[in-house]
């Protein structure tokens, strides 16, 4: 929030060529084949397609959790294919914020140390992490909930807790995978409005993989993958 | 559900999940066989000491039906024709026993038995192998004797050969006329005996006209009145009594301690107990969804928590069956260290090899199985409360993390404070019930609180944590504190452990210190002499007359204290009567008082006006200062007031001391004065003036040797109080090791604990990485999780040590051995030692912490 991400002279994704090859025992099993994919900053890109394309292989890729089999992928400008696991680390920190289908907020952390975690993580000072996190809460319109346990929240208010935390280290971009898929349509139109406004008012540059429609109308691109190749 | 089909839904739910995890189910199994063999181990090893002394009482006893005694001294042998011309009495043989040793000292003292073969047919059968006229050759060849196969074999010596003999009266050479049969006699000390004929005996050991006791057959043996018409007839010093009261006593001394080794060994399979719990704990929990999709699909809640519990029974099963091979050369080393153990400090064992005992292998497999279905209940039955709606809540998989509360606090209180009261209920056949069940309610109470110290450790310390070492310590720090039952439940494997450690460690501690101080006032003195072998023959020699006339002479270059010890029973609780010189002795040393005023008592022993009791002869007895002492010995009638209660730590029962002068009064008014002085030892005080004091002493041993040859020995006093504390040490090395075996089960319960917890949070850990933690962060928050949960077991591990050893030192020993020692707790050992159990139980983590690490964190798009 300090900071706007700048517009980038080159486009912030880069995938050239991207493979991800699965082996599990002697199968072997494509889960991402050959794609191509430029994102440009600001941008919302909606990855669609049917369970088992692909979509929650390339986030993965994109957040740096996994690593490619082949191909190229540069994402806010660091080589994901060459990165020290040092580097990779400092990325996931600064670089992209995740939303996931199941929250995977910690349970035994409040809400506001759920969010404060990875500014906490990241070596920031607390009381500059506390700020950043109190008002990313309030925004989320969770200010009554800053001290519940995540048991003590509903299904919504658990993924506008993620997003909160997505965005403590201020990241460019903004990762998330069936982000509305655990909530009911009205929650989930909440969620992808929320993903849609930080799109727009704040710059974030967003990439989510999702089943449904509800995001398609502030897409400012829709992705479809089949088998793991863009169609 | 079909009770068919529920083996078959075990195999599928449960030993199918093993198979993808079989690393904790191989700890868990592990950590159970560990404790089942030491358990089954150390309870067949006691049976077998148990066994050896009971068979070897009752090759003794034989076939009698009344024995007569007169305690402390010989029977008339007069008194065998005399009971034989009764018509009550059927059958009447004499009987003497004495410990001998061969001249080469090539067996250990062995025991060698007078009987008169003729009259002692139809008690005891001491057939020769392959001849059945056994005692012809004894009887018409004198000084021959037959003996066991062993003992031929030990002396390197067969039929025809000579062997010399020494006993206290001298040494003789005797011929082998046979050997033993194995049956009947083979099982006497363990084979190592031989029997003379009872003139050979009397005539070897100087007792001619004496018998050590009697046995009698009776004809009628339930007629009262015949029993009656024979106690009238002996005079007041002869005691007709049923045969095998010296088993009963034996068994009881041995008893105790078999009692205490079970429990200690129990406490290993206890510890198991906690690896089951957490593990099936965790299975439950990872498969709860799967849980609420059978319920959903018709299974009743009863064939869920029957399928748990199963479980735990699996575990407890394939741990005990792991646990013979494991145990097999755990049994050997155990046999042979508590068969030492035993005959050291009870009764004299000798036990086999290795006995199977069907019925010790079924308490062992009914006490695992026991322990892994209680394991297992708490786990099950949370199984049992699944909703089936969960089969339909999209991400229900996950279990609900809520704060995990204070945890059953009030129960544990309960349970500690309930301690108190068990361990005051009066023991039952000496074994301290009560204790042990006290012991054990400490371990679960205990154990019960620690979700609630984990709780308050972790929050009180995360603050902390995260100033000083950052955002992953303070993430382990709200884990624990957060952390449920099932986590801190197992705190207590460590805890348990620890708390054993502690407690035995101040027992000993406190122990040996009281004896060192005991051994250094009570057993003071320069230089012990007494007859050969006296100590082993119960102090039934006395010295001669010309032996007291020399032991008089040398009184000039040093203080001498004689004293005379009898062998004797209490109601069944063996005592020895000690009567000392203690106008003599007093200068020099005194007693560690219990009870009673020391300068009073101290004047009415000097008068012979009273006598004084050990504490376990107060305790096991039930007497105290005040009250009066009546027993009759070696013929004198006495009735004496208790002065006070003095600590003594002779394992084999009690002790009461008198004044010698006054004893030696009695004796010579009842007419049974044998000789001017029956001294049956004497201790050498060299003055403190003398500055010489080395030479001394030399100048008394040769002199002892000189004039008595082999039929006097002697120690230092030096030599005797550090053999005593050396055998102290060598008794406590068994309870050592079996504390290091509980330490391990305990390692292996913390390393699986933190295991179980890391790969059920493997979402959590995931996701720690996908917002930026580093994996070095990941690992240091195991780490201190790690730490927090060893720290938490080692607080409350102390606290609970602390209590157990206040129970074991003034509840359970004073229950089962009637002693108590000086209560002292060696905090320096406690400064290196629990930081060493710290880094060794934190070492046993180290795997876990890489295992935290294994998965990518890519899974967590995977994970619903
Ligand atoms: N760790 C893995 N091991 C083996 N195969 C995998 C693994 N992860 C994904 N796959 C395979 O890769 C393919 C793509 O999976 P992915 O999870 O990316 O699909 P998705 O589009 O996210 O589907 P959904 O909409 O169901 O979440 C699938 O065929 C899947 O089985
Ligand atoms: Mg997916």
């Amino acid at each position: 929030m300090t900071s706007r991400p700048s517009p980038a002279s080159k486009p912030l994704i880069v995938a050239r060529d991207l493979s991800r090859i699965y082996h599990a025992g002697k199968t072997r099993v494509v889960g991402l084949d050959h794609v191509d994919l430029e994102v440009g900053a600001g941008e919302m890109v909606v990855l669609k397609g049917v369970s088992g394309s692909g979509k929650s292989t390339l986030l993965a890729l994109l957040a740096g959790l996994d690593r490619p089999t082949s191909g190229m992928l540069h994402v806010a400008g660091l080589d994901l294919l060459k990165a020290s696991s040092t580097a990779l680390t400092h990325f996931r920190r600064r670089k992209v914020g995740m939303v996931f289908q199941s929250f995977n907020l910690l349970p035994t952390l409040t809400v506001l140390e759920n969010v404060c975690l990875p500014g906490l993580l990241a070596g920031d000072s607390e009381s500059e992490v506390r700020r950043r996190a109190r008002a990313w809460i309030e925004r989320m319109g969770l200010g009554s909930r800053m001290h519940h346990l995540p048991g003590e929240l509903s299904g919504g208010e658990m993924q506008r807790t993620a997003i909160a935390r997505a965005l403590i280290n201020d990241p460019p971009i903004l990762l998330a995978d069936e982000p509305t898929g655990n909530l009911d349509s009205d929650n989930g139109g909440i969620v992808v409005r929320l993903l849609a406004d930080l799109n727009r008012s704040h710059g974030r540059t967003v990439v989510m993989a999702t089943h449904g429609d509800l995001a398609d109308a502030f897409a400012t691109r829709i992705v479809r993958l089949r088998d793991g190749r863009m169609v | 559900m079909k009770r068919a089909f529920f083996p078959k839904l075990f195999f599928w739910l449960h030993v199918r999940h093993v198979r993808r995890h079989p690393g904790r189910a191989v700890a868990v199994v592990l950590g159970v066989a560990i404790g089942a063999a030491v358990f089954t181990s150390v309870r067949l090893a006691m049976r077998a000491s148990l066994d050896s002394f009971s068979r070897s009482m009752d090759a003794v006893t034989g076939a009698a039906d009344r024995v007569v005694i007169r305690p402390g001294d010989f029977v008339p042998e007069e008194w065998v024709a005399r009971l034989l011309a009764r018509d009550e009495v059927a059958s009447a043989a004499p009987f003497l026993s004495a410990y001998v040793q061969d001249e080469d000292q090539r067996s250990s003292p062995f025991l060698l038995i007078g009987i008169d073969p003729f009259l002692d047919a139809s008690f005891r059968t001491w057939s020769r192998a392959g001849d059945s006229r056994a005692g012809w050759d004894l009887v018409t060849r004198p000084f021959t004797l037959l003996m066991t196969e062993k003992l031929a074999r030990l002396l390197d010596r067969s039929v025809g050969d000579e062997i010399r003999l020494r006993h206290p009266r001298g040494t003789a050479a005797f011929r082998i006329a046979g050997i033993l049969d194995k049956e009947g006699t083979g099982a006497l000390e363990g084979g190592l005996a031989a029997v003379a004929d009872i003139a050979t005996f009397q005539e070897f050991t100087g007792l001619s006209g004496w018998v050590d006791r009697i046995d009698l057959k009776l004809r009628h043996p339930g007629s009262s009145r015949d029993i009656e018409a024979l106690r009238r007839l002996l005079p007041r010093d002869l005691v007709l009594e049923r045969p095998g009261s010296g088993k009963a006593a034996g068994q009881g001394l041995l008893r105790a301690y078999a009692a205490n080794l079970s429990v200690l060994s129990f406490v290993s399979l206890f510890v198991g107990m906690f690896l089951i719990y957490s593990l099936v704990a965790l299975n439950a929990a990872s498969r709860r969804r799967e849980t609420a999709v059978l319920l959903s699909l018709g299974a009743t809640s009863r064939s869920v928590f029957l399928l748990f519990v199963t479980e735990g029974l699996f575990y407890g099963l394939l741990g005990w069956f792991l646990a013979l091979p494991l145990g097999l050369p755990l049994v050997r080393w155990m046999v042979e260290g508590v068969g030492r153990t035993v005959s050291v400090l009870f009764v004299r064992v000798a036990p086999e090899d290795l006995v199977l005992s069907p019925w010790e292998l079924a308490v062992s497999l009914v006490g695992t199985l026991v322990v892994s279905a209680l394991a297992a209940v708490q786990p099950a039955a949370e199984a049992m409360k699944v909703s089936p709606k969960e089969a339909m809540a999209l991400s229900a998989g996950r279990e609900r993390h809520g704060d995990a509360g204070r945890g059953p606090v009030v129960p544990a209180l309960a349970l500690i404070a309930s301690v108190w009261g068990l361990s005051r209920l009066p023991p039952a056949g000496g074994t301290a019930y009560g204790g042990y069940a006290a012991t054990f309610a400490l371990f679960v109470g205990f154990s019960l609180l620690s979700p609630y110290v984990l709780r308050r450790l972790g929050r009180s310390s995360a603050p902390a944590l995260k100033r000083v070492f950052g955002p992953a310590a303070y993430l382990a720090g709200r884990s624990v504190a957060r952390s449920g039952t099932r986590v801190a439940v197992s705190v207590g494997s460590l805890l348990t452990a620890v708390a054993l450690f502690v407690a035995l460690t101040i027992m000993v501690h406190s122990f040996r210190n009281t004896v060192n101080a005991w051994v250094h006032q009570t057993v003071s003195g320069d230089l012990f002499a007494s007859p050969r072998l006296n100590e082993m023959n119960r102090h039934r020699n006395i010295f001669s007359s010309d032996q007291v006339a020399l032991l008089k002479a040398l009184a000039s270059r040093a203080d001498l204290v004689p004293f005379r010890r009898f062998y004797l029973q209490y109601r069944n609780l063996p005592y020895q009567f000690e009567v000392t010189d203690f106008a003599a002795w007093f200068p020099h040393s005194g007693y560690l008082w219990v009870e009673g005023d020391p300068a009073s008592a101290r004047r009415s022993l000097l008068e012979g006006t009273g006598c004084v009791v050990s504490e376990v002869f107060a305790n096991k007895i039930g007497l105290s200062v005040g009250e009066r002492f009546r027993d009759r010995i070696a013929g004198v009638e006495l009735d004496l007031p208790i002065v006070g209660v003095i600590r003594d730590y002779r394992s084999q029962g009690g002790v009461v001391f008198f004044s010698l002068p006054r004893f030696r009064e009695m004796r010579l008014a009842a007419g049974l004065l044998t000789q001017d002085e029956e001294w049956s030892g004497v201790r050498f005080f060299v003055r403190e003036d003398r500055a010489d004091r080395a030479g001394v002493l030399n100048r008394i041993k040769r002199t002892l040797v000189e004039k008595f040859g082999d039929r006097v020995s002697f120690i230092e006093g030096n030599e005797l109080r550090d053999r005593i504390l050396r055998i102290f040490d060598e008794t406590f090395a068994i309870t050592f090791v079996l504390l290091f075996i509980a330490l391990v089960v305990a390692a292996l319960g913390i390393a699986t604990t933190l295991a179980v917890s890391v790969l059920e949070r493997s979402v959590e850990l995931n996701t720690l990485s996908a917002l930026g933690g580093s994996a070095a962060q990941i690992r240091s928050m195991i780490g201190w999780e790690a730490a927090l949960l060893v720290a938490a077991g080692e607080v409350l591990g102390l606290l609970c040590g602390l209590a157990l050893s206040v129970l074991l030192v003034y509840g359970i020993n004073r229950q089962s051995f009637g002693w108590t020692f000086i209560y002292e707790v060696n905090g320096a050992t406690f400064l290196w030692a629990l930081p060493l159990i710290f880094g060794a139980a934190l070492a046993a983590s180290f795997p876990v912490v890489r295992l935290a690490l294994r998965q990518s964190p890519a899974a967590l798009l995977r994970e619903l």
